[in-house]
C-alpha cells in the first residue's frame, strides 16, 4: 500500500498541491438481526478503497475510487488537484494547517476474539436463545435481538512525511421487547436502545453482555410499562440514568463544541452551534459539578485509535472543567482559528469520505455520589433510563429527549414506574441545573455508533461515559 | 459516465457465480455510481470532493434460507468468495417457512431519467453555481452555506428466476441557508434529475431575501396554533407517515396507525397520499431493489386509510399483492415507499396565510424524530423563516419553535392545501408535496 500512497502524494505534488494526504482503507462488517424468533438478516460487507485529499490554490480538493492501483492512485490526484483549483475560484481566505509533526507508526485496537472467526451458528444462538426468552412474556408482541462486526485496516500517509497503519474490530448487540395494546406501542432495550452497545472488541464483548441472561427482566419491564402511569407533566428534579446522560453529552455538548460547527462550516445541514470562538475560556457551560473532556485514549472505547485520519495523535482534552467552556473539537484547519494545535478529532467514514471533526469519548466526569444516596436525596423527582427519542435544534441549545422507563421518587425512595417520559431544556440552563453526579462505580463508556454528520452523510463511531446524575427543575411530560 | 450494460452485465455474471457457489436461488443488486458535492460555508467553498464505487449485493437462497453478503471488489476472484459467503450464510442459517422465494419476472415500465447535462455537469460548473449562489447573500453582507451536488448512479437486478432490469439515473441537488447578523436565516433548495435546471441565482436570492425578512425573530408563547406549513415542512410529515406507518411489516407488526384502521377515515378529506414511482416527476428506478415492478399505491384517499405497500416477502406473508416496494436485502424495515405524493388542493400559498387570523407559517422542520410510532408523534425544531401570521399577513418573524405533534392527528386537522406541489427531500426519498394549513398544531416551546 505504501507505494500506491506515495504516488498518489508524488501525483498532487507535481500537479501543484501545496498539501496532500492518502488513506487507503479496507473495512470489513457482519450484521445478524433475529425478530420474533425469525432471523430478518445476516449479512457480510467489505468495502476497500482510496481517497486523496488535497490543497492546490489555497483550497481542499478530494477524489476517491473502489479502484486500488498506482494508476488510479495519479489518476485521483489530478483529479483532486483540479477541484480544488475549481474551488479556488470562488474567492475564500487561503486554507491554514496548523502544525503536526510527522510519523511512522502502527496501532491496534483490542481484541481478544476474532468475531469473524466465530461460527455464525454460535451467535445466532445466543440472539434467538434472547429473543425465545423475550417471547415468553405474553404480553410482548414483537422482539428484536441483533449483534454486528465492524473491522477496519486503514494506511495514511501525507506530504508531511508520515506513515501510519491502524487496525481495530468493533462489536455490538442489543435486544428489545415491545409490548402492544390496542393502539400503545411500549418498548424496553438492552444494554442500550438504536442497536445495543457498541465497544472495541471481538467475541469477548458479546459475552460479557450476556443477551439471554437479561432478558427476563427487559420482557419483564416491557409489559409493566402497559400499566405504568404517564409521565407527569410539569418541571421537577430529574435524575438521568448514565445511557441517555451520555447522548445528552453527545447532542448537547459533543456537537456543539466541535469547532468546524461553531465556525459554521456545519451549517446547511446538521446545523451551527450557540457557542462561539469567544466564549472558549469566559462561558459557564454548567455548574462546578461539570466536567467535560474529549479522550480518545480511553481503553475499549469506540472512540479511541492511535492517530486521527489527518494523522494527529490522540489526546484527552477538556471541554468543560468545573463548568467553565476550555476546549473545542478541533482538526489542523480548525484548531488554526483559537491559535492551538489540534487536539486529533478528525475521522471519516471510510476511504471515499474526507475527514471531518468528530467526538471521540466526550465524558461528563464522575462525581462522588452513590446512585443510593443520590435518590435518597431527592424529595420529589424522577429517574428516567435509556433514549426513545432526541431531538436538538440547529444550534444545540433546544433539545427534547424521549426514554422507555421512568420511575416517581417520592421522599428519597423510587416509586411507581413511568412510562413515556421525556423531558425538554436549553443547553446552558441544563448544565447549570446539574446539583450532582455519580461516582466511578457507577460510571460507564457507551458505545454510538450512528452518529450522522456532513454531505455527503458520513456515520461515525464516537463513545460518551456518564455516571447518573441529578438535574433541578426540568420540564417533563412534554406534548402528552 | 456510467456504463449501463457493465452493470448489468457485472450483475448476471455474480447470479451465475453464485449458482456456481452454491446457491440454489441467487439475486444480485449491483449499483455503479459517481457522486461530486462541492460544499460551501462563510461564502466560500470549504470542501469539493468525487467518489467513484461500483459494488454488488448477493442475496443467495439454499431451501428456504437466505444470506446476504456484499462487496465493491469487482475481481472475479472477489466476487466468487463474496457467493460463497453469502451461500455459506445461507446454509448456516435457520429456515423460515414464510420465505416464499425470490419473485419472478414481472414487466416493468422502462424509463429513462437519466439527463445528459447531469453527466456532463463538471466540478467547474458546480463551482460557478456554488459562487452565483453565495453572491446573492453576500451582496446583502449575509453568509451562505449550502451545496451543489450531481449523482450518476447506474442500478442493476438480476435474479436466477429471469429478473434483469436496468436503469441509469440523474440526480442534482442544491441547498442553500442564508444567515443574517441579527438572528434571520433564509432557505431554498432544489432537487431534479436536470443540473441544468438549477436556477442557482434565484436559488441564492430566495433564501437571501428571507433571511432578511426573517431578521431580528421574537417570541411566540407555546400553544396550539392554526400553522401554514411551506412543502418542505410537509415532506418531513409525510416521510415519517412512510417510514413508521406505510410498510405492510409495520401493520403487521402493530406499530402502524394503519393497524386495524385500514378503510377507516383518520385524516381530513382533503388528504390523499400515493405512492408512485411511475409519476413523471419521480426520480429513481421503476423497479424495486428485488426487481419487480414499482406500482401505484394509494395510501390515504381523501382521509380514508388504504393499504399498506408490500415487497415479495411481506405480499406473501400477508396473502396481498407485491406493491413492488423492497428494499435492498436483507431489510430490516420491510418494504418502504419512496416515491410519496401528495394530492394538491386549490389554493395558493398566499390565500392559505390570507385565511388565517392568527398563527405560524412555516418554512421547514430540523431534527424531527418520532417519540412515540402508532400515532407518529414527532417532536422537532422550526428552522430558517419562520413568522408569526395575523390577520391573514406574516407580520413578523419568529424564533425557532419546538414543535410535539401527531403527524396522523395534523393530516386529519387539515383546513387547506395548496395547488402547487413541489419535489422535497434527497434523491433516495423524494416527496412531491403542496403546502398545508393545519388546525390546532402543538409548539411545546421555543429557543428563547
Amino acid at each position: 500500500m505504501k507505494d500506491i500512497i506515495a504516488a498518489a502524494l508524488d501525483a498532487a505534488q507535481m500537479s501543484g498541491a501545496t498539501y496532500a494526504d492518502t488513506r487507503i482503507v479496507d473495512t470489513r462488517s457482519e450484521e445478524i438481526s433475529v425478530a420474533n424468533g425469525r432471523v430478518e438478516g445476516v449479512e457480510s460487507n467489505a468495502s476497500f478503497g482510496i481517497g486523496v485529499r488535497v490543497i492546490a490554490d489555497g483550497s481542499w480538493g478530494f477524489a476517491s475510487s473502489s479502484e486500488v492501483t498506482l494508476d488510479s492512485a495519479v489518476v485521483l490526484a489530478k483529479q483532486a488537484v483540479a477541484i480544488a483549483r475549481a474551488s479556488a475560484t470562488v474567492p475564500g481566505e487561503p486554507i491554514r494547517l496548523a502544525d503536526v509533526d510527522a510519523y511512522q507508526d502502527r496501532w491496534s485496537g483490542p481484541c481478544v476474539i476474532d468475531p469473524f472467526t466465530v461460527p455464525l451458528q454460535d451467535k445466532l444462538d445466543v440472539l434467538l436463545r434472547a429473543d425465545e426468552t423475550l417471547r415468553a412474556n405474553e404480553k410482548v408482541a414483537l422482539t428484536k435481538a441483533h449483534m454486528g462486526f465492524y473491522a477496519v485496516h486503514k494506511h495514511f500517509g501525507s506530504t508531511l512525511g508520515s506513515y501510519i497503519e491502524q487496525d481495530h474490530v468493533e462489536t455490538g448487540a442489543g435486544i428489545v421487547a415491545y409490548a402492544v395494546e390496542g393502539d400503545e406501542v411500549l418498548s424496553r432495550s438492552y444494554p442500550n436502545s438504536h442497536g445495543g452497545d457498541w465497544i472495541q472488541g471481538g467475541w469477548e464483548v458479546i459475552e460479557a453482555i450476556d443477551l439471554p441472561g437479561n432478558a427476563p427482566r427487559v420482557a419483564e419491564q416491557a409489559a409493566a410499562l402497559l400499566a405504568a402511569e404517564p409521565c407527569p407533566t410539569g418541571k421537577i428534579d430529574l435524575i438521568i440514568d448514565g445511557s441517555q446522560l451520555g447522548l445528552q453529552v453527545h447532542e448537547s455538548v459533543g456537537h456543539p463544541t466541535e469547532l468546524d460547527r461553531v465556525l459554521g462550516d456545519e451549517a446547511a445541514f446538521a446545523g451551527t452551534s450557540f457557542l462561539g470562538l469567544d466564549d472558549l475560556d469566559t462561558l459557564r457551560y454548567g455548574s462546578e459539578h461539570v466536567t467535560i473532556t474529549a479522550d480518545a485514549t480511553v481503553p475499549n472505547s469506540l472512540g479511541s485509535f492511535g492517530y486521527d485520519d489527518e494523522g494527529v495523535p490522540a489526546q484527552r482534552d477538556p471541554l468543560v472543567s468545573d463548568g467553565l467552556l476550555t476546549g473545542f473539537l478541533t482538526s489542523r484547519e480548525s484548531a488554526t482559528s483559537i491559535d492551538r494545535t489540534s487536539n486529533g478529532c478528525m475521522r471519516a467514514d471510510g476511504w471515499n469520505r474526507i475527514p471531518l471533526i468528530r467526538m471521540t469519548t466526550v465524558s461528563l466526569e464522575p462525581g462522588d455520589w452513590t446512585f443510593k444516596d443520590l435518590i435518597a436525596d431527592t424529595e420529589d423527582g424522577l429517574y428516567i433510563e435509556t433514549n426513545n427519542s432526541w431531538s436538538i435544534d440547529d444550534k444545540r441549545l433546544n433539545f427534547q429527549f424521549a426514554c422507555e422507563i421512568g420511575w416517581e421518587i417520592k421522599n428519597g425512595e423510587l416509586g411507581r414506574m413511568v412510562k413515556n417520559p421525556n423531558y425538554t431544556g436549553i443547553t446552558p440552563e441544563f448544565w447549570n441545573s446539574c446539583d450532582a453526579v455519580c461516582s466511578r462505580d457507577h460510571w460507564k463508556v457507551w458505545g454510538l455508533n450512528n452518529c450522522g454528520k456532513g454531505e455527503p452523510m458520513q456515520v461515525a463511531h464516537v463513545a460518551h461515559g456518564a455516571a447518573p446524575a441529578r438535574f433541578r427543575g426540568v420540564s417533563v411530560g412534554v406534548g402528552r | 459516465m456510467k456504463n449501463i450494460d457493465a452493470t448489468r452485465d457485472l450483475a448476471a455474471r455474480t447470479v451465475a457465480l453464485a449458482q456456481e457457489a452454491g446457491a440454489e436461488q441467487a439475486e444480485v443488486l449491483a449499483i455503479s455510481e459517481t457522486s461530486s458535492l462541492t460544499r460551501f460555508a462563510g461564502n466560500r467553498i470549504h470542501q469539493n470532493v468525487a467518489e467513484n464505487d461500483s459494488q454488488i449485493s448477493l442475496r443467495a437462497v439454499v431451501g428456504n434460507r437466505t444470506g446476504v453478503a456484499s462487496t465493491n471488489r469487482l475481481d472475479q476472484e472477489s466476487l466468487f468468495a463474496c457467493c460463497e459467503s453469502a451461500v455459506a450464510i445461507a446454509k448456516s442459517s435457520p429456515a423460515d417457512e414464510a420465505f416464499p422465494g425470490l419473485p419472478e419476472p414481472t414487466p416493468v415500465t422502462a424509463s429513462d431519467r437519466a439527463i445528459q447535462r447531469t453527466i456532463d455537469f463538471t466540478a467547474a460548473d458546480r463551482a460557478q453555481a456554488a459562487g452565483a449562489i453565495i453572491e446573492q447573500s453576500r451582496v446583502r453582507d449575509l453568509t451562505a452555506a449550502g451545496k451543489v451536488q450531481t449523482t450518476i448512479a447506474a442500478i442493476a437486478i438480476a435474479n436466477s428466476l429471469g429478473i434483469d432490469c436496468a436503469a441509469l439515473t440523474t440526480s442534482a441537488v442544491a441547498t442553500v441557508l442564508s444567515m443574517g447578523g441579527h438572528g434571520g436565516s433564509g432557505w431554498a433548495s432544489f432537487i431534479g434529475p436536470d443540473a441544468s435546471e438549477l436556477a442557482a441565482e434565484a436559488l441564492g436570492d430566495q433564501a437571501a431575501a428571507l433571511a432578511d425578512r426573517s431578521a431580528t425573530p421574537g417570541i411566540l408563547e407555546a400553544g396550539d396554533y392554526t400553522v401554514v406549513l411551506a412543502p418542505e415542512a410537509v415532506g418531513d410529515l409525510v416521510e415519517f407517515l412512510g417510514w413508521m406507518g406505510f410498510s405492510a411489516k409495520a401493520v403487521a407488526e402493530g406499530r402502524s396507525f394503519m393497524t386495524g384502521h385500514e378503510g377507516e377515515k383518520l385524516m381530513s378529506p382533503l388528504v390523499s397520499i400515493v405512492d408512485d414511482a411511475l409519476a413523471s416527476h419521480a426520480m429513481g428506478p421503476t423497479f424495486d431493489y428485488e426487481g419487480a415492478a414499482k406500482t401505484r399505491a394509494a395510501l390515504v384517499e381523501n382521509g380514508v386509510v388504504g393499504s399498506p405497500v408490500t415487497d415479495s416477502y411481506w405480499a406473501a406473508r400477508t396473502g396481498t399483492a407485491n406493491t413492488g416496494h423492497a428494499l435492498p436485502a436483507p431489510s430490516a424495515w420491510g418494504p418502504l415507499p419512496l416515491n410519496l405524493e401528495m394530492a394538491p388542493g386549490d389554493a395558493s400559498i398566499d390565500e392559505l396565510i390570507g385565511s388565517v387570523d392568527r398563527g405560524v407559517y412555516v418554512t421547514r422542520f430540523h431534527y424531527v424524530n418520532i417519540e412515540d410510532p402508532v400515532p407518529v408523534l414527532l417532536t422537532g425544531m422550526t428552522r430558517d423563516g419562520t413568522f408569526l401570521i395575523e390577520n391573514g399577513k406574516l407580520t413578523r418573524p419568529l424564533k425557532n419553535l419546538r414543535f410535539t405533534q401527531s403527524a396522523v392527528q395534523a393530516l386529519n386537522s387539515v383546513r387547506g392545501v395548496t395547488r402547487e406541489r413541489r419535489l422535497v427531500g434527497t434523491e433516495g426519498t423524494a416527496s412531491y408535496v403542496p403546502g398545508l394549513l393545519i388546525d390546532g398544531f402543538s409548539f411545546t416551546g421555543q429557543t428563547g
